[in-house]
């Protein structure tokens, strides 16, 4: 019997923090997407037992402090891209004032670690949160360009076609039918 | 239907004989009873007239005697005697045969007893009479006497004898009151019966009338079905056979001969004198699938080779099946056809059919060599040229670095050639799946393709709506998007791009472009508002890399317009163009509705 | 799983192609790892090896003697552990048909091999970053489709 899966990523890593976090036994508190904090001083080796384990889930623990900020960019960005209400600023202005800190800094950094740029980034999320729209829901392109906050339909075809390479119905077409040929085969 | 008929024609005829046999049977009888009434009619007249007749001559003896008598009373001549004495026999034996006569009527016989009396009595007075004459005297009034008593008994005699007449005559009238109404019923009867038997016989008469003529017909229909039948098998060069499921006889027509090469009816017909004539290696095959023949209703046609007499090899095919014929007898009918013409025909066919695979194969092989094996070498030598332009150009003389740009210009040339001509050939009909599409969704497909240039260029797209046809999918998109295309890229400078798309259904016969018949079809109108062409050159336009601009002007290798006609001819559809010079250009194209 | 490097293995039977891939990632800014394989035998052995370090992205070319890319797509697309990398279909021109069969065959990405130097950098580079990036930020890997 087969089952499909859907992911809620934040829901799922909250959890397994919050399991292992209480087996570990120590006070703590999850502040955000990325970041909780201990409400005790916690021994080095436990510490590190706690990275272990988390690295089997695929959670790393990140050290950096460069790296600690980035991913805050990203969950701003994210944050930013999912929620419906459209901006009423440029989305640079947003997240320097977000997270405090100058725009030129934020994407130095951020280009650093990540290999690519803030506005790629954003691109690349929006990208990713049409293709979820378009398998998963029922809006046509016109509905998801509005939520997504493009200016037109052909600039949201315009984007998708750029970062992947393929139209959007096309991708629509590959998904289902790959679908139908992992049924087919399994 | 006819049999059926036929059949109860016989019932009835030998219901007619039957009924006409007791008829006459009947006839016959009544005839002889009536026969044999005459007969006893008339053998009882004579007896009448008989008795009658001896009664006369009784008493015509009687009066002899008395006669004979008085003339001896008168004349006292003994030869007057002579009657007298004679009568006595005379009428002794006539009074034996009145008797036999009426023996079986006890009337008679009583009145005959009378009659004896009386005549007795007669002869008693007569011979007295006589006696007393022969004496010397007599006594006159004892003559008298005896006389008188004598005549008495004379008159009582012949009263008596008219008794008996009359009595006889009364018997006689009786016995014919008695046949009198047989006599009279039995003609009556006869005629009725023959009547009867006549009526019978005309309806039998018209019916056998008729059914001869059915038959005649049918004889003459038959004959000519026959006759037809065996022209039908000469011309369509096939024979027929039929094998009897009750005497498991075989039956050839002649034609069926003919086939084998024979003269008709040369053999006597059966299964092992044909198999005589099939090709050693398929004898066993044909035995198999004749061993059906006796036990199934169907048998399922065969093919197999027979050499003829002449040395021949022809290819034959026999099927067959059981067939109820009107008498209830189960036949089993076959044909036999001479089908070499249609194997070697097929096997033609297939040769051809293979060639034209192995040439498929070879440019299927083509196409691999084209897009694989010379692209291969052609992407090294743009790549290593490109390296060493970015490693190397600086090192370059100016010549140097002057042909390495041209090599560049040209290689990029020859691969987007090699790149069109790999389009090109790609667009074709084989293994390619029609499906039904709606051409709404691929327009939106090409569009979103275009997408950069139609944003680049502001263009505006109109379209009305199109059909749900069987197409191949990926081609008719790529036909809007080949068209659309043109029409962006050949778009009049500082003039937004309009392009409509319209579709309606017309007949062939109604349309300019279409030959005349009453095929249908969608016809869909790509037309813009660009620079249009010259409608001279609207064949040119077409044809494989021709191109009316310079690849300065525009960009491309005039395979667009080529591909697009090859992807509608796949679809058994027509595309045609109109053109006005700095205007624009319509597109039409037409795809059947099937 | 981090590491400071992106391993990257490309199995292409071509000797030239080999040369221009290694030397591509060479002069990128990107900290990779580059393996070659010379067929799909060669790649499948190194890829079911339980000792071996798995690709971030692994390039394949689909027209290689003993086996060729879509066998061994197809071979480790029904490995589980094999599961997440990202294969980019590495190949000359195919037409819309063969590459959408890719795709459905369980291909993320597909690269027409390019004839400009300069342009196979921008194209790896590309898919690299774009794989880091659902690599790092948890993107639901299975909508991972690229075509360049």
């Amino acid at each position: 019997m087969k089952v499909h899966l859907k992911y809620n990523y934040p829901q799922l890593t909250k959890k397994i923090i919050q399991d292992k976090l209480s087996e570990l036994g120590y006070k703590f508190k999850i502040i955000g997407f990325g970041e909780f904090v201990f409400l005790e001083k916690i021994p080095t080796e436990k510490m590190m037992e706690l990275t272990e384990q988390f690295q089997e889930y695929g959670i790393e623990v990140v050290e950096n402090q460069k790296s600690v900020l980035v991913q805050k960019i990203k969950d701003v960005i994210v944050e930013m891209v999912n929620s419906e209400i459209p901006l009423n600023v440029k989305s640079s202005v947003h997240i320097a004032e977000k997270l405090n800190l100058s725009y030129v800094h934020l994407s130095s950094i951020f280009s650093e670690v990540t290999y690519t740029s803030i506005e790629n980034y954003i691109i690349i999320q929006k990208i990713e949160l049409a293709k979820q729209l378009i398998i998963n829901t029922d809006m046509n392109l016109t509905e998801i360009s509005i939520q997504l906050n493009y200016s037109s339909v052909a600039h949201l075809s315009t984007q998708f076609k750029n970062n992947t390479g393929m139209t959007p119905s096309a991708f629509q077409r590959i998904i289902a039918k790959r679908k139908e040929f992992t049924n087919n085969n399994s | 239907m006819k049999d059926v008929q036929l059949r109860n024609s016989t019932i009835f005829l030998k219901i007619i004989f039957v009924i006409s046999a007791a008829v006459i049977f009947f006839i016959a009888g009544i005839t002889f009873k009536h026969i044999t009434v005459l007969k006893k009619s008339s053998k009882w007249v004579e007896q009448s007239h008989n008795v009658n007749m001896e009664l006369e001559r009784l008493i015509s003896y009687l009066k002899d005697a008395e006669t004979g008598q008085r003339g001896y009373i008168l004349t006292n001549d003994k030869s007057f005697l002579t009657p007298y004495t004679e009568s006595k026999t005379l009428i002794r034996d006539s009074y034996k045969k009145v008797s036999a006569l009426t023996e079986n009527s006890r009337t008679q016989q009583a009145n005959l007893k009378n009659l004896l009396f009386y005549i007795n009595k007669r002869q008693n007075y007569l011979s007295k009479t006589l006696y007393l004459t022969q004496q010397e005297n007599y006594d006159k009034k004892i003559l008298n006497n005896y006389l008188i008593i004598g005549k008495s008994a004379m008159d009582s005699v012949r009263t008596k004898i008219e008794n008996m007449m009359s009595t006889q005559q009364n018997l006689l009238q009786n016995r014919q009151e008695d046949y009198k109404s047989t006599m009279n019923y039995t003609p009556l009867l006869i005629y009725l019966t023959l009547l009867v038997t006549l009526v019978l016989i005309t309806i039998s008469f018209i019916k056998m009338n008729r059914d001869l003529v059915k038959l005649r017909k049918t004889i003459n229909t038959l004959s000519v079905a026959n006759e037809a039948s065996n022209l039908a098998e000469v011309v369509g060069g096939f024979g027929s056979w039929q094998y009897n499921l009750e005497t498991n006889e075989y039956n050839f027509s002649d034609n069926e001969y003919r086939l084998l090469g024979v003269k008709p009816q040369s053999f006597k017909p059966s299964l092992e004198e044909f198999l005589k004539f099939v090709h050693p290696d398929d004898i066993q095959y044909v035995i198999d699938n004749a061993k059906n023949i006796p036990t199934n209703s169907i048998l399922p046609p065969f093919t197999y080779r027979i050499i003829r007499k002449d040395g021949e090899i022809r290819y034959f095919r026999t099927l067959g099946r059981v067939v109820t014929i009107a008498s209830g007898e189960r036949t089993h009918i076959g044909t036999t056809s001479d089908v070499t013409e249609e194997v070697y025909a097929n096997k033609f066919i297939e040769d051809r059919n293979r060639e034209l695979e192995s040439n498929n194969k070879e440019l299927t092989a083509f196409n691999y060599i084209a897009s694989h094996d010379l692209q291969e070498p052609l992407r090294k030598i743009e790549t290593f040229l490109s390296r060493l332009v970015t490693k190397d150009y600086s090192n370059l003389s100016k010549s140097g670095q002057q042909y390495v740009t041209s090599i560049q210009s040209s290689a990029q040339r020859m691969r987007i050639l090699i790149e069109d001509l790999l389009q090109f050939s790609r667009t074709n009909k084989t293994e390619k799946v029609f499906e039904d599409a709606d051409l709404n969704s691929l327009l939106e497909n090409a569009k979103q393709e275009l997408t950069q240039i139609i944003e680049e260029k502001q263009a505006i797209i109109e379209s009305s709506e199109l059909p749900t046809l069987k197409v191949i999918p990926f081609q008719i998109q790529q036909l809007f998007i080949n068209l659309i295309g043109n029409s962006l890229k050949y778009s009049k400078e500082n003039r937004t791009p309009i392009i409509k798309i319209t579709c309606s259904k017309i007949v062939a016969n109604d349309d300019e472009f279409l030959p005349n018949n009453n095929m249908k079809y969608h016809k869909i109108i790509v037309e813009d508002n660009g620079i249009g062409f010259d409608q001279e050159y609207v064949k040119k336009i077409f044809i494989l890399f021709s191109r009316l601009h310079n690849k300065n002007e525009y960009e491309g290798t005039g395979i667009g317009l080529a591909i697009c006609k090859k992807i509608v001819e796949n679809h058994q559809g027509f595309i045609f163009a109109k053109g006005v010079l700095n205007q624009g250009a319509a597109f039409f194209i037409y795809l059947p509705i099937d | 799983m981090t590491t400071e490097y992106i391993n990257i293995c490309l199995a292409d039977d071509d000797q030239d192609d080999r040369l221009f891939f290694t030397d591509a990632f060479d002069e990128l800014k990107i900290k990779t790892k580059v393996s070659t394989f010379n067929d799909g035998v060669e790649l499948m052995n190194y890829l079911n090896d339980a000792d071996s370090v798995l690709p971030n992205v692994l390039f394949l070319d689909l027209n290689m003697p003993k086996k060729n890319g879509l066998e061994c797509l197809l071979e480790i697309k029904k490995n589980e552990n094999l599961n997440d990398i990202a294969i980019a279909i590495y190949s000359t021109s195919s037409s819309e048909e063969h590459i959408e069969e890719t795709f459905i065959n369980g291909a993320n990405i597909y690269i027409k091999k390019p004839s400009d130097f300069e342009t196979l950098k921008k194209i790896l580079a590309e898919v690299v970053t774009i794989n880091w990036q659902y690599h790092t930020s948890g993107l639901n890997k299975d909508n991972f489709l690229m075509r360049m």
